[in-house]
């Protein structure tokens, strides 16, 4: 799976789970700071994640990630 | 000033010498300890504790249950037969007085002598006048307490006498219990409000003198019977109601080994349980307790806090099954109908369950960081979380993981159990809920959102 498509499914869950419009997202974007995911908020969302991707993420390691690009980063690497 | 710098370490300092986790966290102590009397610096050496012969004796019978409504016998027989597997084969529970007054006390007595348990040793509580002696010789009982009440209080305004009436009665019943071949326990009551120099010391000196050729065995004992809780524990509180001075003068004034001397505490300053452990370390061998703290007013040292405080000091089990101790707090709740405060300490209902999400955060993570000790294997109390508003994710996590039973790499994580904190969330936020979520509560909520693990769970 390329960057691009790793970007694209995150950007697209982000917005679905955040009730975001895609558009307004972007790879610099602090979860928590600029997208408003609070701490349950942000465990739903690496749940999300973890349903599309079909993968079961270490926890500590995956509730690390703050940005939207360090995700798409960090699925990148998972993935490829 | 000292200085004092950042010691880096690779690997944690749990200081597990004191907090070893298999145990209760240990008490060990540096030096000796000093106090002043008379103007002389005199020394106690709390290390000695360790050697001698301490040991817990029980009221539950007596003073407890001056407290609550009466027992049946079959919960005194079966709370005797507990209280002996409790204590252990070295005793550590010694003795247990009873009433001998009603007929149901004298039924109790025999049927407890009847499981022929060696510990605890059955002893009674009478007043201290020859009428009350006659039950002593009935029940065929080695030992006896008797009330000899030595405040002015208790003299003056209560009994009406003279301090010279007082101990001349006194003085009767304990030579007629000496007489019949039984070992009386002078209860000194109300002794932290008394005059020492002028009754209790005097007092004391005649009952040694009865009984100074007698075989250890038959020598008088002493209680100390701190009837209003008033006992203070601090190095160098004055007389009367400094504890460390009354043992000193009582073993090196007035000659009671330690082995004669027990200390009987109640609670009304909040201070019962650490005056019992007190009274250990400065030197008297037992300490009167009763199950659950029940005792007049505001009741006696608790039984369970004595026999942990025990192995803390002992730094050893010695014989002891304190996994006995949660079932006396379900006997007490599930057959003898009494309801134990959540919040006390090593029976009640909440005492390891934690509530805050950082807490249970941490209980996931290590359990040693919440719980106070392995409360598992000693007391069979696992450490649970209740699911509030507070508890957060990781307390979502920690219950169903407990409840799965599901151990090390198997564990869910917070990510898995995510759409369960949401509907306890939604509880809370969207439906105004006030009470904690069930247990019930919360399977059903894994049933839907983890079918699988629960299937399994079932299977």
């Amino acid at each position: 799976m390329t960057r691009e498509e790793i970007a694209q499914r995150v950007t697209m869950v982000t917005a679905r789970e955040l009730k975001l419009s895609e558009a307004e997202i972007k790879e610099a974007d602090h979860f928590a700071f600029d997208l408003g995911a609070d701490s349950l908020k942000s465990i739903e969302l690496v749940a999300a994640y973890e349903e599309e991707f079909n993968l079961t993420l270490d926890e500590e390691e995956a509730l690390k990630v703050q940005t939207v690009g360090a995700a798409i980063n960090f699925f990148n690497t998972l993935l490829n | 000033m000292r200085t004092y710098e950042l010691i880096n370490v690779d690997s944690p300092n749990l200081i597990e010498d004191i907090f070893p986790y298999s145990l209760p966290p240990l008490i060990s102590f540096e030096d000796k300890i000093q106090e002043t009397i008379d103007g002389q610096r005199v020394e106690f050496d709390p290390r000695e504790v360790k050697t001698r012969d301490i040991h817990l004796t029980d009221t539950t019978f007596r003073d407890g249950q001056q407290a609550r409504p009466p027992y049946k016998k079959e919960h005194m027989v079966e709370l005797y037969r507990m209280l002996s597997r409790l204590g252990g084969p070295n005793g550590v529970i010694r003795q247990s007085e009873f009433f001998l007054y009603t007929k149901n006390d004298r039924e109790t007595i025999e049927e407890c002598r009847s499981l022929g348990l060696r510990y605890p040793e059955i002893t009674g509580w009478i007043r201290a006048n020859k009428m009350d002696f006659r039950l002593v010789k009935e029940m065929e009982l080695r030992e006896t307490g008797m009330l000899t009440s030595s405040s002015d209080y208790h003299i003056f305004h209560k009994q009406n006498q003279t301090r010279r009436e007082a101990m001349d009665q006194y003085v009767e019943v304990a030579e007629a219990a000496l007489e019949h071949g039984v070992r009386p326990r002078c209860h000194l009551e109300d002794v932290t409000r008394a005059d020492l120099p002028g009754f209790v010391f005097p007092f004391v000196q005649r009952l040694e003198k009865l009984t100074e050729s007698a075989p250890e065995n038959m020598k008088v004992k002493i209680r100390l019977c701190d009837t209003m809780g008033f006992g203070l524990s601090y190095p160098n509180a004055a007389e009367p109601r400094s504890i460390p001075k009354l043992i000193w003068r009582l073993m090196n004034e007035c000659g009671v080994s330690a082995d004669r001397l027990e200390w009987h505490g109640h609670n009304d300053f909040h201070k019962v349980h650490i005056n019992g452990a007190t009274c250990w370390i400065y030197g008297l061998d037992a300490v009167n307790t009763t199950l659950f703290g029940f005792g007049e007013r505001t009741g006696n040292p608790p039984l369970e806090g004595a026999i942990i405080e025990y192995v803390a000091l002992k730094g050893d089990l010695c014989g002891i099954d304190l996994s006995v101790i949660t079932e006396l707090a379900q006997y007490y709740e599930k057959v003898i109908g009494t309801t134990l405060t959540p919040n006390y300490p090593f029976v009640g209902r909440d005492f390891n369950t934690t509530r805050a999400g950082i807490h249970a955060g941490g209980l996931r993570r290590d359990e040693r960081i919440y719980n106070i000790f392995d409360t598992t294997e000693l007391l069979n109390r696992p450490p649970r979380v209740a699911i509030t508003d507070k508890s957060g994710t990781d307390g979502i996590a920690l219950w169903v993981n407990d409840f799965l039973g599901l151990k090390g790499e198997e564990r869910l994580t917070v990510m898995k159990v995510a759409k369960i904190q949401r509907w306890v969330m939604d509880q809370y936020e969207n439906e105004g809920r006030m009470s904690s979520i069930t247990d019930e509560e919360l399977e059903e909520q894994v049933k839907t959102h983890l079918t699988e693990y629960y299937a399994k769970r079932k299977e």
